[in-house]
């Protein structure tokens, strides 16, 4: 037992041995007062370890003074200068616009620009109200003021084209899935505006990330319906996704379409990631990253990570906000007090603009200058479109439920994105009558003729359940936990595949129904 | 979701308790003498015109579907503390829920008994996306039940804030296979806020719920069983109910108590599963795992909806059809008395019951453990770890685990990633034959 003495001069002498001799009395006399120190070494000597660097000795209190101007009457009672000067100044006119422009250059107290100012000053907005651009009026005719962009006719008509076809393929297989021949599916329904002026304005060697509700971004680049009903349906033709995601999962690398997960906002620190490795990229200078993204999905910390390195480190990327008013039943009253997404643009520093979401030409337009500014500037810029999910969230949801079926109409009729492109069309006399009905029965035709094939074909082989779960180079073989797994499972099959009438059953929507499994030591063919 | 008088005749014996516990003692009722095990004398164990599809969910005999037995569950506690026969004499009531109705009911119990009670997480204002919050907006007010902005780790820290000045806390996590951003909440603060603040924080209690394990067709997002990544958080607790009743009394145990619990509620059961409920207000005994159904020879180890599977393949093992019969081991074929097998529901895993779970192998000798989870880093390794070092002279056989394989949940393949009625089959066949 030591007594509490010995146990005190313990303890002074190991803070003794723990100081640097020449700090000990200072720090020691001013009562081990804390703070930044007086001069901090820039870097120690390599040879140096970090037990052997000397401490910085704290910052000694500044001796005591007493200030030569005071702001306040003096306490004893004189009468201060007569003559009615302030009492306080501070310095010459030149010596305060030194201290201002101290106070506002870059990096001090943690703000790029700001200046004192004595009146307390809150805010709650960098702008009374974030207007909302667009180019046509629900009837498709231009507005005051708005510069329609060039937009040629076969750009014009391919968009359209896309925008025609999203619903078309989202009845078909929403009510597949109804009717339990797939498993899951979401609409696009509402979005189409935003989604392909937004895919128009990009350049084939961009990036997409996208959330779940962009397969308009996807046709438009090119992905074909045998490929979406494929992915849809999970058959051996799904090349992307291999039947192991939900339906609308997409995945197409060779369109720089990035795999959709389900959680949210998790593609947008990715986007930003990919937006800097095209910033240091030297053969993808002028390609540019879009990421797709909702209301909702704007209230993860995913949300602001993202923003937030993109602002600081860089790299071209558009910052897409699809603001739908829904995250499933969540209106945005529930979503964020403030004003939107896009007043928090200006809090990352990025350039940010607020478009009418339902205006294809307005969202080609804004997405356009956004890409050039994101390529040109090398940073992030934010685009928030505003529009309504007209569809359910997805085939799980019935929104009758939290939302009125007359509000839902009322959007589709007042204001539908495919009637304002199409008025537009027709305004610059680039579409008939004629030429929608010849489109719609091509369309039909082209969706059903993919869906009925796509579901004949069967499920990928069982075996496809163990592959790609380790990247595994070429010729190298998986590891052991999964070969293990895998001949476990053909032992169990090849036992009771026959006899066990739900695997007999299940085995068969398989191609190879399984036998791949069987016949290999695990570790596949 | 009634079962047919048909299907009842050939029930199997599967709920015998050997004692029941409960909180007033004068309540006692006999114990539900149930028939002894059938004695096969012909090999003829499937009954006429029963369809040879597997039986759903729904129909499992491990749902209590009459009020005696609903009221016969072990360790029932009535919190009014009158027992069975309830304040008036006259015994409790039970109504037909299913488990999410049994969630709602729960929670509106803890809503109205305590006025610091919040429900709260996303969509939970309509009803939430499986109805577990239904009507509770409108009983109890927008400032008590609400929608949370889209954010896990949002909801976790809130819950946990909320829980650390008095309140009580009940959130809930839309699926579990989107609570990693609230891992962070969950395992840094929540687990270790007691320990941190020697005891002087939370003063009130957090309940986190959410929705695990497979429908069949969720993919690699909606199907995950997360639950292994939280059996290294010491201080945060984990039930996995697998039943309506056992939903009410856990989720409300878990409410009441101080320890910070994640409630993971097996998504299947929430339509499928109806049992007869008591109505009142009634707890379970947290952290310890209850013996479903007798047995010597074997002992099975499971929580959640592979419980279900695990009595199937119980029953097909006692009662085996034509086409499995030559799977069997001779003296396991019939007219050979069927082997006597133990299920247990582990229903905590965190903190995982080790010493209840090496007691009952024990006895049994043979241990089976299935899981929805991958093998790895999963509570089955866990356990069998455990109860290998501490039955280690009683094991006959190495012990058995049947999970998920070792790869994200692929959708189309769902049916072949679970553990199957068949492949808990084999292992038993295999360990007893060990």
């Amino acid at each position: 037992m030591i007594s509490r003495a010995a146990a005190s001069r313990l303890a002074t002498s190991t803070l003794r041995s723990a100081l640097p001799r020449t700090s000990i009395s200072s720090t020691i006399r001013r009562g081990l007062i804390t703070g930044p120190p007086a001069k901090t070494p820039r870097s120690r000597s390599r040879s140096e370890t970090p037990t052997s660097a000397p401490l910085p000795s704290p910052t000694p209190l500044p001796e005591f003074a007493i200030p030569s101007y005071s702001p306040y009457p003096p306490t004893d009672g004189s009468v201060p200068d007569a003559d009615g000067k302030p009492l306080y100044v501070s310095g010459s006119a030149a010596e305060r616009q030194a201290k201002l422009s101290r106070m506002s250059s870059p990096l001090r107290r943690g703000t790029y620009e700001s200046w004192w100012t004595g009146e307390m000053g809150w805010f709650n907005a960098v702008s009374k109200t974030i207007p909302t651009y667009r180019v046509l009026d629900e009837e498709g005719i231009p507005v005051k003021n708005a510069k329609v962009p060039d937009l040629d006719k076969a750009e014009a008509l391919k968009m359209y084209h896309t925008m025609a076809l999203m619903p078309i393929v989202d009845n078909i297989l929403y009510q597949s899935q109804r009717q339990g021949r797939i498993s899951f599916y979401m609409q696009c329904s509402g979005e189409e505006a935003t989604v392909v002026g937004s895919a128009a304005a990009l350049r084939e060697g961009d990036e997409i990330f996208g959330q779940y509700r962009e397969s308009g971004a996807l046709l438009y680049r090119g992905f074909t319906l045998k490929s979406l009903m494929a992915q849809c349906f999970g058959n051996v033709e799904d090349v992307g996704t291999k039947g192991r995601q939900m339906p609308i999962h997409y995945s197409a690398p060779e369109l720089g379409f990035h795999t959709i997960t389900s959680p949210l906002a998790t593609q947008m620190p990715q986007a930003a990631g990919a937006a800097y490795a095209l910033k240091l990229d030297k053969d993808r200078q002028g390609d540019c990253v879009i990421c797709y993204f909702g209301d909702g999905a704007a209230s993860e910390g995913d949300f602001h990570a993202a923003l937030g390195m993109n602002s600081v480190l860089g790299g071209p990327v558009v910052w897409l906000c699809r603001n739908n008013g829904f995250a499933i039943s969540t209106p945005i009253i529930d979503q964020y007090a403030g004003d939107g997404i896009a007043s928090r643009g200006p809090a990352y520093g990025l350039d940010t603009i607020r478009v009418d979401g339902n205006d294809t030409v307005a969202v080609l337009a804004t997405v356009r200058e956004a890409r050039r500014r994101a390529v040109e500037g090398k940073k992030g810029v934010l685009v928030e479109c505003m529009t309504y999910r007209v569809g359910h969230h997805s085939t799980s949801d019935d929104s009758y439920k939290y939302r009125a079926v007359e509000e839902v109409q009322e959007w589709n009729v007042v204001d539908n994105p495919l009637h304002r492109f199409r008025a537009y069309l027709v305004s610059k006399g680039w579409w008939t009558e004629a030429d929608e009905k010849a489109l719609l029965a091509k369309h039909k035709k082209d969706v059903m003729h993919a869906f009925a094939r796509a579901e004949k074909l069967p499920k990928p082989k069982l075996g496809e359940m163990f592959t790609d779960v380790w990247a595994v180079k070429k010729g190298e073989q998986v590891p052991a936990v999964i070969s293990e797994q895998r001949a476990e499972l053909g032992r169990l099959l090849k036992k009771y595949g026959e006899a066990w009438k739900p695997w007999k059953e299940g085995l068969k929507k398989f191609a190879e129904q399984g036998e791949d499994v069987m016949d290999t030591d695990g570790r596949g063919a | 979701m009634r079962l047919t008088p048909l299907y009842r005749c050939v029930r199997s014996n599967a709920r015998r308790y050997v004692t029941v516990s409960i909180d007033d003692a004068s309540d006692v009722r006999p114990v539900d003498k149930i028939k002894p095990p059938m004695s096969r004398v012909a090999p003829s164990p499937q009954p006429e015109n029963v369809s040879d599809e597997e039986p759903s969910l729904g129909r499992s005999n491990l749902l209590l579907d009459t009020e005696e037995k609903a009221l016969a569950t072990p360790g029932l506690v009535f919190a009014d503390g009158h027992g069975l026969r309830g304040p008036t004499g006259k015994g409790r009531q039970t109504r037909r829920m299913n488990y999410y109705q049994s969630v709602r009911d729960a929670l509106g119990t803890a809503l109205a008994t305590n006025d610091k009670a919040i429900v709260f997480g996303e969509d939970v204002a309509f009803g939430g996306v499986f109805r577990c919050t239904m009507g509770l907006t409108e009983e109890f007010g927008k400032r008590r039940v609400f929608n949370t902005p889209l954010t896990e780790q949002g909801i976790a820290g809130f819950g946990a804030g909320y829980a650390s000045v008095g309140g009580c806390a009940i959130g809930e996590i839309q699926f579990g296979d989107y609570i990693y951003p609230a891992f962070d909440q969950l395992v840094n603060e929540v687990a270790k806020q007691n320990y941190a603040s020697a005891g002087g924080y939370p003063q009130g209690s957090f309940t986190i719920r959410a929705p695990i394990m497979s429908v069949g067709h969720g993919g690699l997002y909606h199907s995950q069983s997360p639950e292994g990544f939280f059996m290294g958080a010491a201080g945060l607790r984990v039930v996995i109910p697998r039943s309506p009743i056992q939903a009410k009394g856990l989720l409300l145990a878990a409410i009441r108590d101080p320890v910070p619990t994640i409630v993971f509620e097996p998504k299947i059961l929430y339509r499928a599963a109806v049992e007869q409920v008591p109505v009142d207000d009634f707890t379970l005994p947290l952290d310890q795992p209850e013996v479903i159904r007798e047995g010597t020879d074997l002992t099975v180890v499971s929580y959640g909806t592979p419980l279900y599977t695990c009595l199937r393949a119980i029953e097909l093992l006692t009662n085996p059809p034509p086409a499995l019969v030559q799977f069997l081991p001779e003296q396991l074929r019939p007219p050979h008395p069927p082997p006597s097998i133990q299920l247990v529901d582990l229903r905590t895993i965190n903190p995982m019951p080790s010493a209840a779970v090496a007691d009952l192998v024990k006895k049994t000798g043979r241990l089976v453990i299935c899981h929805e989870a991958g093998k790895s880093g999963g509570a089955g390794n866990q356990l069998a770890g455990e109860v290998g070092r501490r039955a280690f002279e009683h094991l006959e056989a190495p012990i058995g685990l049947v999970s998920g394989w070792d790869t994200p949940v692929p959708l189309v393949f769902e049916k072949f990633y679970q553990p199957d009625v068949i492949r808990v089959f084999d292992k038993i066949v295999e360990t007893l034959g060990y």
